[in-house]
């Protein structure tokens, strides 16, 4: 009888026995201590992973749902050594293309290596309001996204760059689909030994309920069909709502109307937030006295993210449901922007006239993004 | 240093190489790779080929893009890049001048 280790490897999960899994996480911290220095260390050696895990796939079957050491060892054989300089010993004077030609440098770049992989830029996906582009940023720069979301909203509100550089932004960072990528995204190590290191920690755990690989995948299966279904008696149920309970079609008046209806909560929110930031009341309402300011505002951006969201919904249905004839729909947009820009000048106008608290709330915003972080500090330090 | 060695080393100048005329002939993932060399004097493995092939990528002659596989993890399908196939056309016409070279020397 032998113990058996379940890991993950590339993105699915096996079970070695515990003899193989010593030789593969040996084989692995060779490879990763060989391309010490090597500026495509994680990227190389989450290849190899992937590599080893479709030479286990290609072994087990329904009625075989371990891999023994002696097949481990059998691919790994067939892996063979990782080669730490290719063609490098062969053409020695053409190896200065990594910029590591003086053995000065490469001390240099193999301490850079040491510190952890490259963190780059990119959108992400799960768990992401839009486009990803703040959970992208918030991974880039180790933050909470809400805080990043929070950034954004009052660069909208306060001077519409916001939402420019959103767009772009949208646009041009790439958004993260492998899972290289998604690690680089958030600067975690892609490598084996961060698998290894969290299915040691039980994060399979769960995975264990199933022993068998079959009821596994049947499982998988069941939840995503589910999910697909889920969201189809959604969309069905929206479309019979707004078949049955909307006279004309949808979007003809309801476009501007929402957009105006979006303006006004709009409108009210700001107001609720300026004199939030002004007076530190809302409406009359005053704050208890052992809530921060930055709270209340938290919550109010949340309390108008829940308000806004069902008529962000509505106009993107109007949108979807562009049909012919062409001219009407762009009669329509027309009318829309026309509302939109109301919006905005209304804003503009109130908030120069009515608001010379606005200029006071806009210079409080450093101090209180300050008490913000200092709240956080203490609170991280009271744990 | 062996006969045997001596070659080996020729064989590892000359992988990369081979490695830019397979990706222009087709989309390849690694395995395919493999199974093309494993039938030559050429046969070799992953744990080379993977830092070849990213060493090559980092100097721009090859790119990749993802495919899903139906099962298991996705693979990296290379592809060579403009700069690639030039460094491929240039290493053909170098290899024919070096082959007649060999060919003329000690011919009386």
């Amino acid at each position: 009888m032998n113990k058996v280790i379940t890991i993950n490897l590339g993105g699915n999960a096996y079970q070695l026995e515990e003899g193989g899994y010593d030789a593969l996480r040996a084989y692995l911290e060779s490879a990763a201590a060989r391309l010490q220095g090597n500026p495509d260390r994680d990227e190389i050696l989450s290849d190899i992973e992937r590599a080893i895990a479709e030479k286990f796939l290609a072994l087990l079957a329904a009625n075989k749902t371990v891999v023994v050491t002696k097949e481990v060892a059998a691919v790994l054989a067939e892996m063979g050594p990782i080669e730490a300089d290719p063609g490098e010993a062969a053409a020695p004077g053409a190896s200065g293309t990594s910029g590591a030609g003086e053995p000065g440098a490469a001390g240099e770049e193999r301490a850079a290596g040491r510190g952890g992989p490259p963190r780059r830029l990119y959108r992400i996906h799960e768990g992401a309001m839009i486009a990803g582009v703040c959970n992208g940023i918030a991974a880039y720069g180790n933050v909470d996204p809400t805080f990043v979301r929070l950034a954004f909203v009052i660069l909208t509100m306060l001077w519409g760059s916001g939402l420019l550089v959103y767009v772009v932004m949208a646009i041009v960072v790439p958004e993260a689909r492998s899972p290289e990528e998604k690690a680089a995204a958030s600067g975690d190590p892609a490598t084996a030994q961060e698998f290894i290191r969290r299915a040691k920690e039980g994060y399979y755990e769960a995975m264990k309920g199933f022993p068998d690989r079959k009821a596994r995948r049947e499982w998988k299966r069941r939840f995503k069909r589910d999910m697909r279904a889920n969201a189809d008696q959604w969309r069905h149920n929206w479309h019979c709502y707004w078949a049955e309970h909307v006279p004309f079609h949808p979007g003809m008046g309801a476009l501007p109307l929402l957009s105006l209806l979006q303006g006004a909560v709009k409108v009210l929110w700001i107001c609720a937030l300026i004199s939030l930031l002004a007076t530190g009341a809302v409406f009359g309402l005053t704050l208890p006295e052992n809530v921060p300011v930055w709270v209340a505002a938290l919550v109010l951006v949340m309390a108008y993210g829940i308000l806004a969201c069902p008529l962000k919904a509505a106009r993107r249905a109007c949108y979807r449901g562009m049909g012919r004839p062409r001219w009407v729909w762009s009669f329509v947009f027309v009318l829309d922007a026309v509302v939109w820009l109301a919006v905005a000048a209304a804003l503009l106008w109130l908030a120069a006239h009515y608001f010379p608290e606005l200029r006071e709330a806009v210079g409080s915003i450093p101090s209180l993004a300050h008490q913000a972080a200092d709240d956080i500090r203490s609170g991280w330090k009271g744990k | 240093m062996s006969v045997n060695e001596k070659f080996s080393a020729i064989r590892k100048g000359l992988l990369e190489f081979l490695l830019l005329q397979i990706i222009a002939a087709d989309k390849v993932y690694v395995a395919d790779i493999l199974k093309q060399l494993s039938a030559t004097e050429f046969a070799t493995q992953e744990g080379t080929l993977y830092p070849l092939l990213s060493k090559m990528r980092r100097e721009g002659l090859l790119d990749y893009e993802w495919k899903e596989s139906e099962a298991g993890p996705p693979r990296k399908y290379y592809e060579l890049t403009e700069k690639g196939r030039e460094q491929l056309r240039e290493t053909l016409e170098y290899w024919g001048k070096i082959n007649g070279t060999v060919k003329k020397l000690g011919q009386k």
